[in-house]
């Protein structure tokens, strides 16, 4: 932003800005970092300041209260399974929605994104029903195209943003010269929209790690997933247990945005994501 | 497809061909995203507008078709409260998170690329941290002997703690919490779009600063604020996880309603209030795309 004239920019304004971010960024971070604080807290409920600091509840957690274990390698396995699926799917169909123009590709788009309205809730009681009644309750595969439909729309709207700023004459020259759709998609059209298959991909996976109201209803106990498993746990007890497995959580998510950090350097992640919103909403 | 073979009839063989093999190419390709939508929604919908009309009494469900479970949400008073509830913790919690939200979005836009990066991912750092997990950390936050209780006795000396948790208060606070990024992100792709060239004109044509916020920055980053209220409005209204941990049972919106009545296999009742809470997402959706379409000719 280049320097303006003087006057034209208000001081006095801006420190109430800065003074205005700094409490807004308290506020977005405090519960994550009171859950770091309690997790180092040696009483069993959650008082402040806490009367002292023992590594408690970590042990208690190795040694494996709550099984949260399993749950965490079950919920692994359904994200990487209903990623590959939706990012798949989800560029499959945004290929075609974007480069071919045909009699009700609008609704066919608007129907692929309806899932984000939908409240998840719904989704998880209809699913219910109709597992229940299909013979297929509680299985991984049902749940992994469970989370695959709740990211598709995501995974549509991010690289149909980017198919838009692909140039589609590149693809029909490819084809000229006689490559097939694969070839000219993996030599072509790939490279072009990589960064918001990788961002996509990363959304459909945090997603469905994180999904709970469409999941609750559909699990067995003894077979959860990790959202479903710390819910049903702070329900029942209040130990600071939950606060070392959802620190180690924190710890986890903030190598993956450090990771995805040295991934995406080269796209501008903020302004895929601006355009896939104005994609969505559109 | 028809209508693709229609245009290239005076193009060589070959190329019609084509049309006709890629028409139904794009039908294939499509298939998967189409299959998942049937079998992944628009089955477990139909199965739910089907369980809306059977019968449930007695604590038991009965396979007769009747309007008993629309009957009993027309008449119930318990139900018009979950439901005008539900609207109003939705309006607070958009109104709140715009108010929030806004300010920060255009500190971002404001700001040097170093602290814009910082406040973006201190925005964004949320949404990668389990709903369960920010909600137990609301949970630690607003107890009667948490920080927050600690900081207000300790600021005006009283030593009643100001209950946070298990009523609106906390539930609202919460959801502003969880929205938050949401409405961000797109406010400040939209102020993108002010390009600095209009700020010189502005600066040139002698606008103060205000003038220019008023007439060009704010107008022109209405789309954004419209794509921000829209999500949030859908999402609190959908939000299950918040209001069931934070409300402590005395905060009934629709979601916890739908799942409180499909566990007692109430599932008439479930799907009754579920249709609602779709019709009112639907509704949603369609009022703000027009609101879209106002702000983005503005």
């Amino acid at each position: 932003m280049t320097r303006a004239r003087a006057g034209f920019w208000p001081t006095g304004r801006r420190s109430l800005l800065v003074v205005f971010c700094a409490l807004a960024a308290a506020f977005i971070l405090s519960p994550l970092l009171i859950i770091i604080l309690n997790s180092f807290n040696s009483a069993a409920y959650s008082p402040f300041p806490p009367p002292g600091l023992s590594l408690h509840w970590y042990r208690n957690l190795l040694s494996g209260t709550g099984d949260f274990g399993p749950a965490a390698l079950y919920t692994l396995a359904l994200a990487c399974l209903s990623t590959l699926v939706s990012v798949t799917v989800g560029t499959l169909a945004s290929h075609v929605l974007q480069r071919r123009r045909f009699r009700g590709s609008e609704l066919v788009r608007a129907g692929l994104l309806m899932p984000i309205v939908l409240p998840k809730i719904l989704l998880g009681v209809g699913l219910f029903v109709f597992f229940s009644q299909a013979h297929i309750y509680g299985s991984l595969w049902s749940l992994a195209l469970t989370h695959a439909l709740i990211s598709l729309p995501f995974v549509v709207a991010i690289v149909s943003a980017a198919l838009v700023g692909a140039d589609p004459s590149l693809e029909e020259a490819s084809r000229d010269l006689g490559a097939g759709g694969l070839r000219t998609f993996w030599l072509v059209t790939f490279p072009q929209i990589r960064t918001a298959m990788i961002t996509s991909a990363l959304f459909a996976f945090i997603v469905s790690a994180d999904q709970l109201e469409s999941t609750i209803l559909l699990t067995r106990p003894g077979r959860t997933t990790l959202p479903v498993a710390m819910y049903n746990y702070v329900l029942q007890y209040q130990d600071p247990t939950i606060a070392a497995l959802s620190s180690l959580v924190i710890a986890v998510s903030a190598v993956l945005v450090i990771l995805a950090g040295i991934l995406l350097r080269r796209g501008d992640t903020v302004s895929v994501l601006g355009r896939a919103e104005r994609g969505a909403t559109r | 497809m028809n209508s693709a073979t229609a245009l290239t009839v005076d193009q060589p063989a070959a190329r019609v061909r084509g049309a006709r093999r890629r028409g139904w190419g794009a039908f294939t390709l499509l298939s998967p995203a189409l299959a998942l939508v049937t079998f992944a929604c628009l089955i477990p919908m139909l199965i739910f507008l089907r369980f809306s009309f059977l019968t449930f009494s007695g604590g038991k469900l009965y396979d007769v078709y009747s309007l008993g479970a629309y009957r009993t949400f027309l008449t119930s008073a318990y139900y018009h409260q979950v439901l005008l509830d539900t609207l109003w913790i939705g309006a607070l919690v958009t109104v709140l998170t715009l108010v929030i939200g806004y300010p920060l979005a255009y500190a971002m836009w404001l700001a040097k690329p170093l602290p814009r990066g910082l406040l973006g991912v201190i925005v964004f750092m949320p949404l990668l941290v389990s709903e369960v997990v920010r909600t137990y950390g609301f949970q630690v936050l607003l107890s009667d002997d948490g920080p927050v209780n600690w900081l207000i006795e300790h600021g005006t000396g009283s030593s009643d703690p100001v209950p946070l948790l298990f009523n609106r208060t906390g539930v609202v606070i919460a959801l502003v919490h969880v929205t938050l990024p949401l409405v961000v992100f797109p406010i400040y792709s939209s102020l993108r779009r002010v390009e600095p060239s209009l700020r010189e004109a502005a600066e040139d044509l002698g606008a103060r600063w205000s003038t220019f916020l008023r007439r060009v920055v704010i107008p022109l980053s209405l789309p954004g604020v419209v794509a921000g209220a829209e999500i949030t409005a859908t999402v609190a209204l959908g939000s299950f996880v918040t209001p069931s941990l934070l409300g402590g049972g005395k905060v009934t919106i629709l979601p916890v309603l739908i799942y409180n009545d499909t566990n007692a296999i109430n599932w008439p009742a479930a799907a009754v209030s579920g249709l609602l809470l779709m019709i009112i997402a639907v509704l949603i959706v369609l009022a703000f795309q027009r609101l879209s379409r106002t702000s983005e000719v503005a």
